[in-house]
Parts: C-alpha cells; sequence; structure tokens
C-alpha cells in the first residue's frame, strides 16, 4: 500500500511537470521552428524587390492552403543594415502590406486604402531608429514618411494583391514584384 | 522424487526469503526511488511533449469565432495571437491574414453538422458577408488545391455569377452543374475557405451568421 501511495505521488509529480513541458515546448516552438515562414523567406534578404511566393494559381508553393486568386511575394528584412522602406505603387487591384516578427506573429499590416497618390510607402525601424531620424529630421520640413516601430530586428513583408479574375493573374504577379524592399543607409 | 524434491526446496526457499527480507525494506528505500524520478520525468516528458506535439497539428483550441459552419480565428493574424496560435502558425509555415488585410473563414462541415464528403453534392449560397472582394477556395483532406478535371478550385465575388436580386449559389458536386461550378475531388473529405479581403470594420467584429453563406447538402451517392 506504501508503494502504491508512492507510485500515485510520482505520478502528480509527472501531471505537474507534464503541464509545465507542454507550456515551455509551445513557447518555444516559434523559436525553434526550422520550417517555418521566416527561415523559408529569409534566402529573399537581399533582393530590393519582393520576391513571389505564392503565385496566382496556389501552384508550386510552401505556403499551406493557398488562394489561387492572390499573389503572395515577401521580403525578409534585418534592421541591423538600417530602417526599412517598403513601396508599392498601388493600382486597381486590392494591395496589402503585412509585417512579421521573425517568431511569426503579425504586428502592422496596411492596404492599398492607406495609399497616398497611388504611392504606399512604409518604412520600419526600431524603436533607437526611430528616436535618431526624429533627432536628425529638420523640424521646419518633417519627414512624410509613415513609421512603423518593429518590435524585433529581424522580420519578413508579406505583400498580398489579390487577382478577382483569372485574366488579372498576371497583372497581380507584375504588381506583387514590382514593390520594393530597400534597406536605408541610418539617416 | 517429487515430493522429496519440494520437501528439500520449500525450506530453502523459506530460508532465502527469511534473509531477504531486511535487504528489499532497504532496497525499496533507494531503488525504487530512483525508478519513481525517473518514471515521472519520463511521463512529465512524454505527456507534455505529446500533447504539445498534439495541439499545434490541430487548429487553435483557443480564440475562434464560428458562425454556421464557418470558424476562424481573428486574433491569428494580429499581436493578440495566444501562445497556441504562435507555435500552430510556426509549425504550419504559415503566413496568416493579418487583421487589417481580411479574415479567412473555414468550412469542414455543411450547415447541419455533416462532415463535407466529396462523395455529395452540396450547394453554397446565398449571400456573403460584404467585403472589397471574398474569394471561395475548395481544399482537400490534406489542406490542398485539388485536382480536378474542372481546374477551377475557387470563386471570387467578381466571377461568380449571380441573379436579379443579387444571390449567388455555388455547386459542389463530382457531375457537370450548370451555373457556377467547383468539380469535387474524387473521394475523402475535403473543406471550402472563404476569405474575405478588406472587409468594413475590424476584422471579426459585426459579422453574423445570416451574412454567411449557407452550405447545403443536396444528396449523396453515385
Amino acid at each position: 500500500m506504501r508503494g502504491f501511495s508512492r507510485f500515485l505521488v510520482a505520478t502528480l509529480c509527472g501531471l505537474v511537470i507534464a503541464a509545465g513541458v507542454h507550456i515551455a515546448a509551445i513557447f518555444a516552438s516559434p523559436y525553434l521552428a526550422e520550417q517555418d515562414a521566416f527561415a523559408k523567406i529569409q534566402p529573399t534578404l537581399t533582393a530590393d524587390k519582393a520576391q513571389i511566393i505564392s503565385a496566382p494559381g496556389g501552384e508550386n508553393t510552401w505556403l499551406p492552403k493557398p488562394d489561387p486568386a492572390v499573389a503572395v511575394a515577401a521580403c525578409a528584412f534585418d534592421l541591423r543594415n538600417g530602417p526599412m522602406r517598403v513601396a508599392a505603387r498601388t493600382g486597381s487591384l486590392f494591395l496589402s502590406f503585412s509585417f512579421h516578427k521573425e517568431t511569426g506573429g503579425v504586428f502592422f499590416a496596411v492596404t492599398d486604402r492607406a495609399a497616398v497618390r497611388g504611392e504606399l510607402e512604409i518604412v520600419a525601424m526600431t524603436a533607437r531608429q526611430l528616436d535618431e531620424a526624429r533627432a536628425t529630421e529638420d523640424e521646419n520640413e518633417p519627414s512624410r514618411d509613415v513609421r512603423i516601430v518593429a518590435p524585433e530586428q529581424q522580420g519578413f513583408v508579406i505583400v498580398r494583391v489579390t487577382a478577382p479574375a483569372p485574366s488579372l493573374r498576371p497583372q497581380a504577379e507584375e504588381a506583387a514584384k514590382a514593390v520594393s524592399c530597400t534597406a536605408e543607409q541610418d539617416a | 522424487m517429487d515430493t522429496e524434491v519440494t520437501l528439500t526446496n520449500a525450506p530453502a526457499a523459506a530460508s532465502m526469503h527469511a534473509s531477504s527480507t531486511p535487504q528489499a525494506t532497504v532496497k525499496s528505500r533507494f531503488v525504487p526511488t530512483v525508478f519513481l524520478v525517473v518514471y515521472a520525468l519520463l511521463l512529465a516528458l512524454g505527456l507534455g511533449l505529446g500533447s504539445a506535439y498534439w495541439v499545434m497539428n490541430g487548429n487553435p483550441p483557443f480564440g475562434s469565432l464560428r458562425l454556421g459552419p464557418w470558424q476562424a480565428w481573428p486574433s491569428l493574424g494580429s499581436p493578440e495571437a495566444d501562445p497556441y496560435m504562435r507555435a500552430i502558425i510556426a509549425r504550419r509555415g504559415d503566413v496568416p491574414l493579418a487583421t487589417g488585410e481580411g479574415l479567412g473563414f473555414t468550412a469542414s462541415a455543411d450547415s447541419e453538422g455533416r462532415a463535407l464528403d466529396a462523395g455529395c453534392s452540396y450547394s453554397i449560397g446565398t449571400v456573403a458577408p460584404s467585403a472589397r472582394l471574398w474569394t471561395l477556395t475548395l481544399y482537400d483532406g490534406d489542406g490542398r488545391l485539388p485536382v480536378t478535371e474542372l481546374g477551377r478550385r475557387s470563386f471570387t465575388s467578381a466571377e461568380v455569377v449571380r441573379d436579379a436580386q443579387d444571390r449567388f449559389t455555388i455547386a459542389l458536386s463530382r457531375d457537370v452543374q450548370a451555373g457556377n461550378w467547383l468539380q469535387l475531388p474524387p473521394s475523402g473529405p475535403f473543406s471550402v475557405t472563404l476569405r474575405l479581403y478588406d472587409p468594413p470594420g475590424a476584422a471579426g467584429a459585426n459579422l453574423e451568421e445570416s451574412d454567411f453563406p449557407v452550405i447545403q447538402r443536396l444528396g449523396c451517392g453515385a
């Protein structure tokens, strides 16, 4: 009987530790994942145009459940190289940017409704770079950039352009590919 | 002979038992404790990692929005995503629609709760929530775009043919149908995803079940 109660205590301890292991595994997995979206997008870091990761039609893509009516392009950024400027010319097709952290998770998103005179331009920077940019700014001529602060140094931008009809798919793909992502020198 | 053997063995066994009893009590304080610790740790690792793996291969357990057969996770594409959502996104290698971009709803059952099966035929209609554009896409049981003779796997709000009251009906079946038709894969379960791009208001807010298309099962079998 004493052995059985010891066994019960050990089982209870095991269950309590199991809960801890479960929580730790869930929290750690975005940092440990090697097949997540960032790992697949990272090779585009040096490109200064967004790279198509899922062409309209949804063929040949690693993206799970691709939408055939949407062209998805991505560019990775590393803010240690300076702030990153993402710019697109908007047209009649829906276009959106979403900014993702390295460990997954969206920190900002914007659609072409926010475009000014057909241009959608966002500058992603760290909090420190934002302070520097403000400090060096000419007070009489403030920058018109839309600046957003990234919570992590690395991440990626996803560009989505929809093609309402199959005949518009090449146009959507071109629009997604034309988005530029350039690292700026600290200004 | 037999009785002799048992007679000779019995006392020996009894004496062995008697002599080993003190040792056994000493051992039961040391060896089993080690075993119990190892057992507890193995149990913890097995259950903890196993349950984490199981959860990560499924849908996020919390924060779902269910409207009829349609299910979405509005905070999946927002900074408020919970740790399970983040783990699942990382596991899938997925890039969810961000809150500002739109929202994706998935149905894997019809409006009466029966699992969608390619052996049956369905109709989806007649209304959809307002959005700048919506797309309705068919996926097979593994989440891939199905390969069918028709080649079409999705409809967008711009393509779909509507009646005079601006309502639409999309037929899902193996055989040719008039009007909006998506061909189902030859067999197995499937799912339908309705993505709303640039819906008015915050994603997931002010959506009602009556705004969503009904998935009606028309019949099953060949």
